[in-house]
């Protein structure tokens, strides 16, 4: 507490300090953009020496010991820890948080466009809820399940004791709460309305809110760069003996992918931020066609990211479903080596096919044949993880619990937005559907379908782990099927929509829409309320649910072999891997070797055909 | 009979079911709108293929998450003790998949694909060239002998139109949802769009029949829109003298 205190502190003096030096030198106003440009660099400084980043490093490197003070109890999670545990159920609620809000944001909108004509909203209101509700869950979708299943279970699962830079973790964390600020911050200073893809010129000539955008998603890139090399450098070098790169749990593998491209494309998205700034703060012209700039050099730019982005946010998500299949079909992963090259194709392929976000943008001609084929063929790898998932559940021992139908519930949806994906990415039909409501239900089921289903999964596969009590069951199949349901009736109609001429981004649309649009509006305040369940059934289960016992799932791998929630490092002594995670079905088989803990992997005995009133003949 | 057996007549059964219906709904509902240029139909026609394509795959996945949520299910009070059938792969499977989604994948991006775009973009040859400036949020609309209108767009049916697209301040994009086109207007540099009218009628025939804006732009962007015309080519010459006398 005295931390989170001395760091808003530090921040309010840092920012007062960078934007009234700023205003010494040049004038103007102290609503400038230089000075809130200075200020927040000042201020983020600032913050994170108050949060503690100085009590460690910076005391080291002047030849001082570190003054390590963590809190004990609930006050641990509102300080700089370095536990990756508490880092990781810090990422968790601060993005439950973040998706509420984002969820509100979408609610609002969807009252706006519940009809025709100016409603709750101004026209210029409604792009900038609509351009918060982007980011905001652009945010969550990035780092929800990275951050808090990728600090939390990485090191378990790999039978390490922390992240490989425990301290850069904590950083990492606390880089997000200025992001925070800063983006619920813009309306302040006019807010920004550009949609979450800030394209110029709009960017650079709209109200000073768009700085606090660049501001803060710039920071919150840096934080996923971070994270990524901290994910990356953990599994390469913590690994535990006998963990080779062939018995990495799949989450392990899907965590990597995502990491090493978070890491090795998020520079793009901050450089086109950083130039935009530019443009409007330094009077530079990267972007005015008009002075020998290039819009179109923003986009590719962009997307040079963003694309990969949308596998940053869906890769982890196949990683989490695969897992839940494997554990609770109670069958091997299916093609578990063909999973593992196809993580590693898609991670790969998917800086190379950015330019489909662009057929209709004016680019050079003899770019789309191009990134039409590789878009196209980026759908290989992706369906192997399909079968991967589908074949481990056939023939499998189905335990169907709240985090199992969710991984199944997660595969239809998923696949509803890969099949509707075929449509962007053929040139055809793409100058009709582009930047229409056929995009927006598209990218909802993949994004949210693909990402927040497998981060639902991956909640309720992992509560008992993570607080020691077991979830409501029947509340969360009510809450599942619930969710699903409302999903198919919010966005369904939306595919409908864009094929019939509504595009997206708009406050206002043409009378003849308006029936549909209030449809897909009811539903999806249904789909909002479910949200209020999912807090209850989270609050309720922590507080008062029954305790679950170190393995309630019976799981195989190392997570499920310590005590529920783990103890600090993890392990009483270094766990020796033997074999194979996911070797159901075959007597005798362990994964690994406790030291100081007794195995409570429950002895199972393989499938012999028969299941319960079978008949065998 | 082999219980494994039933299982796989469920799902070819439960496959075909779903197919057939999807398809039904496919091809049987007529989901698109109004079709007002001769792009039109190379966009539908591949909209409709893609749809005819991804119905059995989605049906088969489908079918098979129903019939394992049904059939593989157990039903046990505590920790279940029985495990699924040691099967850690099998290469056949996963090289007729890889095979057959490559095929898949390839098909598609030749047709509709290349097919489609080549269609689509046709002979650079235009009958008629009209100029359209967009800024916000207003369309200004150029004929040949510089006659102008602004947030008003008449075309000649049956004859190909060049578009040449400029914006004087930022970006927008130059949508006529009837005509299945799109293109960015973007500061600095001029796009064009090929697009051949077909049927006589206007906005108020079909709301599709207009020009709107498609990338964000700001404040007026939801409303920046401007009617279209498709004329007879005899009525639309016409109509142009007519402007060009009045101007």
């Amino acid at each position: 507490m005295r931390q989170l205190l001395r760091a808003v502190i530090f921040g309010i003096v840092g920012y007062l300090t960078g934007a009234m030096l700023t205003w010494l030198v040049r004038g103007g106003s102290l609503g400038d953009e230089v000075c809130v440009v200075f200020g927040y660099v000042v201020g983020l400084v600032g913050w994170l020496f108050g949060i503690g980043m100085g009590d460690t490093w910076v005391r080291e490197w002047f030849g001082r010991p570190a003054r390590e003070q963590e809190e004990i109890g609930w006050k641990r999670y509102l300080g700089f820890s370095t536990d990756h545990k508490v880092i990781g159920i810090q990422y968790m609620a601060t993005f439950l948080v973040v998706l509420l809000l984002g969820g509100v944001a979408a609610m609002v909108m969807r009252i706006e466009l519940a009809q025709a004509g100016e409603g709750i909203l101004s026209a210029d209101r409604y792009n900038q809820v609509m351009s918060m509700h982007g980011i905001l869950m652009i945010a969550v979708a990035v780092a929800a399940i990275l951050g808090s299943f990728g600090n939390y279970l990485v090191p378990i699962m790999i039978g390490a004791d922390d992240m490989a830079f425990p301290r850069l973790n904590a950083v990492t964390f606390w880089l997000i709460p200025p992001v925070a600020i800063g983006l619920l911050a813009a309306p302040t200073l006019g807010s920004f309305d550009t949609g979450w893809t800030a394209y110029p010129p709009l960017s650079v000539i709209n109200n000073s809110g768009q700085i606090l955008f660049v501001l803060a998603v710039t920071t919150f890139g840096l934080s996923s760069i971070l994270g990524g090399l901290n994910v990356v450098t953990t599994i390469v070098t913590m690994r535990a003996p006998g963990m080779t790169w062939g018995r990495l749990p799949i989450f392990v593998w899907a965590a990597f992918s995502a990491s090493v491209l978070s890491l090795l494309v998020t520079q793009f998205f901050a450089a086109s931020l950083i130039l935009i700034a530019m443009d409007r703060v330094a009077g530079t012209v990267f972007f005015d066609g008009g002075a020998g700039g290039d819009p179109l050099l923003y986009q590719h730019l962009f997307w040079f990211y963003s694309h990969p982005a949308v596998y940053v946010m869906v890769l982890p998500g196949f990683g989490v479903v695969l897992e839940v299949i494997t554990h609770m079909a109670r069958k091997p992963l299916f093609a578990y080596r063909a999973a593992v090259v196809s993580l590693l194709t898609i991670a790969g392929m998917s800086v190379i096919v950015w330019a489909h976000h662009m057929f209709t943008s004016g680019m050079a001609g003899y770019l789309h044949g191009p990134f039409m084929f590789a878009t196209e063929m980026i759908s290989v790898p992706t369906g192997v993880i399909f079968l991967s998932a589908v074949a481990t559940l056939w023939q499998g021992r189905l335990w169907v619990k709240t985090p199992l139908l969710f991984a199944m519930i997660w595969v239809f949806q998923f696949l509803m937005g890969g099949v509707t994906g075929i449509f962007l990415a053929d040139v055809a039909t793409d100058v009709q559907l582009h930047d229409t409501y056929f995009v927006v239900a598209h990218f909802h089921y993949t994004i949210m379908g693909g990402m927040l289903f497998a981060f639902l999964a991956g909640i309720f596969f992992w509560f008992p782990k993570i607080t020691g009590r077991m979830i409501n069951d029947r509340l969360g199949i009510v809450f599942a099927l619930w969710l699903t349901v409302s999903f198919q009736l919010t966005f369904l109609p939306q595919f409908w929509l864009g094929t019939n001429g509504m595009n997206r981004r708009i406050a206002d649309y043409p009378e003849q829409l308006e029936g549909a649009n209030m449809f897909s509006s009811m539903s999806a305040f249904l789909l909002g309320g479910s949200f209020l369940l999912l807090v209850y059934i989270l609050i309720s289960g922590a507080r008062r649910g029954p305790v679950a016992g170190d393995n309630p799932w019976n799981a195989s791998t190392l997570e499920w072999q310590v005590s529920s929630p783990p103890p600090g490092h993890n392990f009483p002594g270094q766990p020796r891997i033997l074999e194979h995670p996911y070797r159901y079905g075959t007597a005798g088989s362990r994964h690994a070797e406790m030291v100081g803990v007794a195995s409570t992997h429950e002895e199972t005995v393989p499938g012999t055909g028969v299941r319960e009133g079978g008949d065998n003949g | 009979m082999d219980r494994r057996l039933v299982d796989w007549i469920w799902f070819g059964t439960l496959w075909v079911l779903l197919t057939a219906v999807g398809e039904f709904l496919v091809l049987g509902l007529d989901l698109l709108p109004a079709r007002w240029s001769a792009e039109a139909d190379v966009v539908d026609d591949a909209y409709i293929l893609l749809m005819a394509l991804a119905v059995p795959i989605f049906a088969g996945v489908a079918a098979a998450l129903f019939v394992s949520l049904v059939r593989f299910r157990v039903q046990v009070d505590g920790i279940p003790t029985e495990d699924g059938p040691p099967v850690h792969t099998n290469r056949r499977v996963v090289r007729l998949w890889l095979a057959s989604t490559l095929m898949l994948a390839l098909m598609v991006t030749v047709n509709p694909g290349f097919i489609g775009l080549a269609e689509l973009r046709g002979e650079p040859s235009a009958d008629l060239v009209v100029e359209v400036q967009a800024q916000r949020w207003s369309w200004k609309v150029t004929y040949p002998d510089g006659a102008e209108t602004w947030n008003q767009l008449y075309l000649p049916a049956d004859q190909r139109v060049r578009f040449d697209i400029t914006s004087l301040d930022i970006l927008h994009s130059f949508w006529i949802p009837a005509f299945r086109v799109k293109l960015d207007a973007v500061p600095g540099r001029t796009t064009s769009l090929y697009v051949t009218p077909e049927g006589i009628g206007s906005f108020d025939d079909d709301f599709n029949l207009r020009v709107q804006c498609a990338e964000i732009c700001g404040l007026g962007h939801s409303n920046m829109a401007m009617p279209v015309t498709v004329l007879e080519a005899d009525e639309f010459d016409a109509w142009l003298n007519d402007l060009a006398e009045g101007a």
